[in-house]
């Protein structure tokens, strides 16, 4: 009876998922370890994150934060608590939800993060992480230290590269100063080889989704990047991404779809909103709209692997998808378009994030030009959602949907 | 000469829309006699660059009086400054300009702002010039990077507009905007000295025609007035007061300030961003029973922290000095180093006797907004009463600004 019951519904869930939330489970009590060490960095999610772990400092990130405050539904009264001391509900939610947490650790979900003794930033995925990890080092206490990568337009230019290695060399330097601790080539290039490893093996998880029907939906992409970000360099996550590929390999051996009935295969834009993302995705599924491919999983595509390998991290961290400009994102979106074989496209514009969201009308109209496929742009909040409406999102959708009937 | 008869000296005060209109006709008239000249928004833009080249840079703002046009590019989230700074350009209010340098790596607005613009307007001739957001490190990388930087820019300035880089040039340049730079130093010390030896609405008329229009004519005005104001202070017997008030702005060390004598209360300050100094002025004046010499000092990007920016050293090589002054001018938000730029501040409010601390925002503005509750930590630390002002280039909530204002300044009694 149970069976039948799992099998009608539109989504199918993943087997792997299980091993995930273990997984997680362990980051988190590393976490709250490495801070009773004396020993954690908050770090943001395009961070060489390769580098502390390698100097045996623990990691923990403020953004995953700010996904699980909006998918426990408590955005609005987290991201109050910044509000209460001063920060513009305008700024970014998960910067809020940061800030809020830390100002009321009891009233936020798992008592917020572990307490930090430094707060890493890495501006290749916005410049608000910099003026967010500075109002935390004010509650906290916690030194920020900033790499900072400016944006880059096509080839990185030689004068870059010299700029980001410097702040390699003052990391490596802070860390050292900070923990106690020191670099060894050996132990870097080991992380560096781990990290690479998962890389790997969550992109060809999501390369399987070219196929008909796609393996995996939006939601699951986004669950299962969980730890390749919290915890690239581990070597615990690598049997998680392998039981992954292995899943979605016999899914698409099997010709077992993430969603029951395949019909439209359609791009999805930006950061998921968190609050809903299960109502939004598999509302979807129940009208047989699968997500294949979305620009915000596909950033991780870079492996440090060369002979250079401080050389690997300048260039892979500085070319980050949200460090180059609209052009590249156009590209990347008309690619993604092409070889995963889509039907259309939706954009999230999320107030929250300026830097991946203001371009998007432009960018709609170029890729809808390029590719010669409908996309609609809707517009909400990832973790606050006060500010989603979800009736005029709706609306939004279904006049995309229609296009395909 | 009284104070009071010192402010009558101004004349009649311009008011926002006249000192908008005056430096608009000084930029008209420019284009009118063939000039070309490239447009600029953000505050640390190598002027002596542009002038090197043989062009004339001209700070674009928000106007007031614009309404929409960037709907179609721009969501309602961008910040206010932006929209505004589209909607101009679709609604064909900027001047005709040869080119526009847009600021990389400050905020994401601004940033992404270019992206749009070069889409929507192919044919305009954009320039990106990118800046460091690491600010306090002694390895030389910041500097070499942004030098960098400034030679591709002036590369494309010659490679787009056929105008070459020019010694001759690059030193009168450095000449004038030195001088407009140390004369603005001076009027800024002065006032904080005595506020009523310049009105604050003069002073930003003064320093807003030459960053729109930065010619030897405009940089003598403001060197006249300046000369009259000195004079002033002489014979007011404070010129060893604004001497001590000018080294401790440029060093950062506040204690050596000598005892002011002013008597004019309540003495407020101003700190945000890149909003507009004119706007702020004007909304003072604007409050019944307050002249705008309780406004003893702007902190603002196209204020205190233009003027405070280092002279070049004409000898050295000319992208290095302009990089060294622009990573010494006052710290922006949009770097790093809050905790620096918090204990600038509130090593000035004690020594300088500020009593209130204005705070204006720029609404959907993320290194105002960011930087806002530290101020307002940093001014409580040390006992200064402040008030928060979200504030767009429209001024469209103008009533509600003036009453937050007006009831700001009267919780320190009337003057």
């Amino acid at each position: 009876m149970t069976e039948t019951k799992k099998e009608d519904k539109a989504y199918r869930q993943l087997e792997s998922n299980s091993l995930l939330q273990q997984i997680m489970f362990q980051y988190m009590l590393e976490g709250q370890q490495a801070s009773e060490e004396k020993r954690l960095a908050w770090v943001t999610s395009g961070f060489p994150v390769e580098i502390p772990v390698a100097m045996g400092v623990g990691v923990s990130y403020p953004e995953q934060y700010g996904a699980v405050v909006g998918s426990q539904k408590v955005g609005p009264e987290v991201c109050g608590y910044a509000e209460e001391i001063g920060y513009s509900q305008e700024l970014c939610s998960y910067a809020r939800a940061s800030i809020g947490s830390v100002e009321k650790p009891n009233a936020s979900p798992m008592d917020g993060l572990p307490v930090p003794q430094a707060l890493l930033a890495c501006n290749n995925i916005c410049g608000t992480v910099l003026r967010w990890y500075d109002a935390v080092s004010e509650q906290t206490g916690a030194p920020v230290f900033l790499l900072d990568t400016p944006p880059i337009e096509g080839e990185q230019p030689e004068h870059h590269k010299e700029y980001v290695r410097k702040g390699i060399d003052r990391l490596v330097d802070f860390l050292g100063t900070t923990f106690h601790t020191t670099l060894t080539e050996k132990r870097m290039r080991e992380v560096a080889d781990l990290s690479s490893r998962a890389i790997k093996l969550y992109n060809q998880s999501l390369a399987a989704c070219k196929n008909r029907p796609s393996p995996l939906n939006c939601a699951d992409r986004f669950l299962t990047m969980a730890p390749v970000v919290s915890m690239r360099g581990t070597d615990i996550i690598i049997d998680f991404y392998q039981t992954l590929l292995d899943e979605v390999n016999s899914r698409v051996k099997e010709g077992i779809g993430a969603i029951r009935d395949e019909k439209i295969r359609l791009l999805w834009d930006n950061i998921p909103p968190w609050h809903s993302i299960f109502r939004f995705f598999n509302g979807l599924a129940k009208r047989g709209v699968v997500f294949p491919a979305d620009t915000y999983t596909h950033a991780w595509s870079g492996a440090i692997e060369t002979d250079d390998l401080y050389g690997s991290v300048v260039s892979i961290y500085s070319n980050s998808y949200l460090n180059k400009g609209l052009e590249a994102k156009i590209d990347k979106m008309c690619q993604l378009i092409e070889d995963y074989d889509l039907d259309g496209f939706i954009m999230f514009s999320v107030r929250s994030c300026k830097r991946y969201s203001l371009g998007q009308l432009v960018s709609k109209e170029i890729v809808s030009e390029r590719t010669g496929v409908p996309g609609v742009v809707i517009e909400g909040d990832m973790v606050d959602s006060r500010l989603y409406n979800e009736a005029q999102i709706q609306t939004r959708v279904d006049a995309l949907l229609e296009m395909f009937l | 000469m009284t104070i009071t008869t010192l402010q009558l000296c101004e004349g009649a005060i311009l008011s926002y829309e006249g000192i908008l209109e005056q430096s608009s006709a000084g930029l008209r008239q420019l284009l009118k006699a063939g000039e070309e000249v490239i447009g600029y928004i953000y505050p640390h833009t190598p002027l002596e660059l542009i002038l090197a080249h043989g062009l004339t840079p001209s700070l674009l703002r928000g106007l007031p009086g614009v309404s929409g046009g960037f709907e179609e590019s721009l969501q309602t989230f961008a910040c206010s400054y932006v929209r505004n700074l589209y909607s101009q350009r679709t609604n064909d209010q900027m001047p005709s300009i040869a080119g526009l340098i847009f600021p990389s790596n400050t905020c994401d607005s601004l940033h992404n702002l270019s992206d749009v613009w070069r889409f929507r307007f192919p044919d305009d001739v954009v320039f990106r010039l990118t800046y460091p957001a690491t600010r306090h490190v002694k390895d030389g990388s910041i500097v070499r990077y942004l030098a960098k930087e400034l030679q591709l820019l002036s590369d494309g300035i010659e490679e787009s507009l056929d105008r070459p880089f020019l010694s001759e040039n690059y030193q009168r340049a450095v000449s004038l905007v030195g001088q407009f730079r140390e004369d603005a130093q001076y009027l800024y010390s002065a006032r904080v000295a005595e506020p009523a030896v310049l009105s604050y609405t003069e002073l930003c008329r003064l320093m807003r025609a030459f960053l729109t229009t930065p010619l030897p004519a405009v940089g003598l005005e403001l060197h006249n007035t300046t000369s009259l104001v000195h004079n002033r202070i002489k014979k007011m017997a404070l010129s060893s007061v604004v001497t001590s008030i000018l080294k401790a702005f440029k060093t950062g060390h506040f204690s050596q300030i000598k005892k002011l004598k002013s008597s004019h209360r309540p003495r407020i300050a101003v700190a945000g961003g890149m909003v507009e100094p004119q706007a702020i002025a004007n909304i003072i004046t604007g409050v019944r029973g307050f002249i705008d010499s309780i406004l003893i000092l702007d902190l603002l990007s196209f204020g205190f922290k233009t003027a405070f920016t280092p002279p070049l050293d004409v000898e050295g090589d000319p992208f290095e000095e302009m990089a060294k002054s622009i990573l010494s001018a006052p710290g922006e938000p949009t770097q790093e180093g809050l905790g620096h730029r918090m204990s600038y501040l509130e090593g000035l409010l004690g020594p300088l006797e500020v009593d209130g601390l204005m705070v204006f925002e720029q609404s959907f503005c993320d290194p105002d907004e960011f930087e806002a509750p530290s101020i307002e930590r940093a001014a409580s630390r040390q006992g200064v009463r402040t008030v928060r002002i979200p504030i767009d280039p429209e001024l469209s909530d103008r009533s509600r600004i003036e009453v937050r204002i007006q009831s700001f300044l009267e919780s320190f009694g009337k003057t």
